[in-house]
């Protein structure tokens, strides 16, 4: 019985145990296989990724780069115990973890606007965030970077959540404004628009980001990570660099090259890849910026600040233990 | 005292007996449990954000049920819960009932009922809030979709089991169909169905989970899915066990009326 007892609690105790991977500094001699946690489906928003792999800007310093898919919060846990080195992570998801205590920093900026936005068909006559008092919103959920984004646009606006009616939709926004459910829904500006539009909707769309401005999607790592391999990080940014800045220069070859890593554009009729063009150039007008990758210190306390109201986090974080632009800066 | 009273009274002592050995061994097993799950956090220094400790798990369930969230999101859960088993177990009892009857219609309606079962849920989920709203109608749906096909195979097999020479005796004593339903199909169907019912209502559980976690604002999907986002996984084991607690309370209900109906079977 003893003896039970104890290969029980070894087990149970090894099951819990997990890895920790370690990479060693990269070289182009000798690759590090490095795996980056993006999104929850591929998709051509992930172009800069796509087209830094295909063109080698990975392998050149050193990375052999594995494209992982899951959902953001199931990627913060395992950057926090280094079970992945990198994932894109949105900037309140980074604030929320660091309050939690997951040792985790956000490295490169990949969205300079926040990508949140409010759409409604035009024929409901809401242009502007002082029209979606009462009216009836449709959002994924009362939590994530909509949630938070809506509400930072409403405070803004001097609105109360109260003020309007909101409704937990999941993701069917564009479904659900289809048949005139909902009068407006929260969704991604490069997404839900382009998507409502291909459905012959005309279709009004208020970006968040002219009204709030709040520090958005980026790459994260972990500090331990950043302690013990500092080159392994420089050579994922300037990676992501490259590719994002070959993206914004030659879109259709953003398009091109994710045709390889998104099922659905590989096999895409000509209507699927002018949405999926649609989808890059609306992401482009959220990544540009005079200096690619670059952390505004201003976004990310109009970010905290919201968590703050919204009792998402119980007191203010460090914001330098939260972000860095160093690698962005240095060569 | 007579002897059947010293009987009575030694029975009723070794019965307190047993009921005191079984709540000890409750206890000592899930004592057991908690000190495991320290050891384990302990011994792989795990961080609270991947396995929070029990002291930590028992702080957040104080914290949210004098805040009165608790309960709330689990009365929210609980209905949805109780309105799909509802809804459910009554098409399959009735259909369940006309199929046992009819062999053709049974084969007729044959795929449709397998696909009830085989369609994931959580990919139709989704289509349900399209169809018909985010709100307590789409979670029903999806508590009744799930635990129709166990409570209907039950209640056929269960109707079916009515013994043929009984089934001919009530014909011979010219028994209409009711008294025939009431005297003999009703009886022989009841285990079959209560373990139908016993099936479905932890089933219906995870129902009401799934349609929360695709859509809703309140209840206890909403809260783990809330709790995720806010990496708060003491939160996330507190509504697990609000959950597991829900799933036990209707099961357990169950197992009671079980032994009060089926009481002339023992």
């Amino acid at each position: 019985m003893k003896k039970l007892f104890l290969v029980l609690l070894a087990l149970s105790l090894a099951a819990c145990g997990g890895t920790q991977i370690n990479a060693p500094a990269p070289t182009a001699a000798s690759p590090v296989k490095v795996k980056l946690s993006m999104g929850y489906i591929p998709d051509v928003q992930f172009a800069p990724f796509y087209v830094a792999a295909e063109k080698g800007y990975f392998k050149e310093q050193g990375i052999e780069v594995e494209f992982v898919t899951q959902f953001e919060n199931d990627s913060v846990p395992l950057l926090g115990t280094n079970q992945l080195q990198f994932a894109i992570v949105s900037a309140e998801q980074v604030v929320q973890a660091r309050a939690q205590g997951l040792p985790i920093k956000y490295v490169w900026a990949w969205y300079q606007k926040f990508p949140v936005a409010v759409v409604a068909k035009a024929s409901s006559g809401i242009k502007t965030p002082g029209d979606l008092a009462n009216r009836k919103i449709g959002i994924p959920g009362l939590y994530g970077a909509s949630y938070i984004g809506l509400r930072a646009l409403l405070k803004s606006q001097k609105i109360a959540e109260k003020d309007v009616k909101l409704e937990s939709i999941g993701f069917t926004q564009v479904e659900v404004l289809s048949v005139d459910k909902v009068e407006a829904v929260v969704g991604y500006a490069n997404n839900e628009p382009i998507k409502l539009k291909a459905l012959g909707h005309n279709v009004n769309t208020i970006y968040i980001s002219d009204f709030v401005n709040l520090a958005g999607n980026g790459l994260v790592t972990n500090e331990k990570t950043l302690s013990e391999n500092p080159k392994l990080v420089r050579a994922m940014v300037t990676a992501a660099n490259k590719g994002l800045a070959d993206v914004i220069a030659k879109p259709d070859e953003g398009v091109d090259v994710s045709k390889k890593y998104v099922e659905a554009l590989g096999k895409g009729d000509a209507a699927t890849l002018k949405i999926a063009r649609d989808v890059l150039d609306a992401s482009i007008t959220l990544w540009k910026a005079p200096t690619l990758g670059m952390s505004d210190k201003a976004k990310w306390e109009a970010i905290q600040s919201t968590l703050l109201d919204m009792n998402l986090i119980p007191a203010p974080v460090d914001l330098e233990k939260a972000f860095t632009n160093e690698f962005v800066n240095s060569k | 005292m007579t002897i059947s009273d010293l009987l009575k009274t030694n029975h009723h002592g070794r019965a307190q007996k047993h009921r005191g050995t079984r709540l000890i061994i409750a206890l000592l097993s899930l004592a057991s449990v908690v000190v495991l799950w320290q050891v384990v956090i302990w011994v792989n220094q795990l961080p609270p954000y991947i396995l929070p400790s029990p002291l930590r798990v028992w702080t957040q369930f104080v914290i949210v049920l004098n805040d009165g969230s608790l309960l709330r999101h689990t009365l929210i859960t609980l209905g949805e819960t109780l309105g799909g088993l509802a809804l459910g177990l009554s098409i399959a009892a009735v259909l369940g009932y006309v199929l046992a009857h009819s062999p053709i219609l049974e084969k007729f309606l044959e795929p449709y009922i397998v696909a009830s079962q085989s369609v994931p849920i959580v990919a139709i989920a989704p289509l349900l809030i399209i169809w018909f709203g985010s709100g307590l109608t789409s979670k029903v749906l999806i508590c009744a979709l799930i635990v129709f096909f166990p409570a209907l195979i039950n209640t056929i097999v269960g109707v079916r089991s009515a013994e043929q020479d009984l089934s001919d005796l009530m014909r011979s004593l010219r028994a209409n169909r009711w008294q025939t339903f009431i005297h003999l199909e009703l009886p022989s169907a009841l285990p079959m169905v209560l373990s139908g019912i016993k099936i479905g209502a932890t089933l219906a559980v995870i129902g009401a989970v799934i349609g929360e976690f695709v859509s809703a604002d309140r209840g206890l999907g909403f809260l783990i899915t809330s709790a995720r986002n806010n990496f708060d996984t003491a939160l996330v084991f507190v509504a697990i066990f609000a959950l597991v607690v829900i799933a036990i309370a209707l099961y357990g209900t169950v197992a009671m009326l079980e032994k009060i109906l089926l009481k002339w079977k023992q």
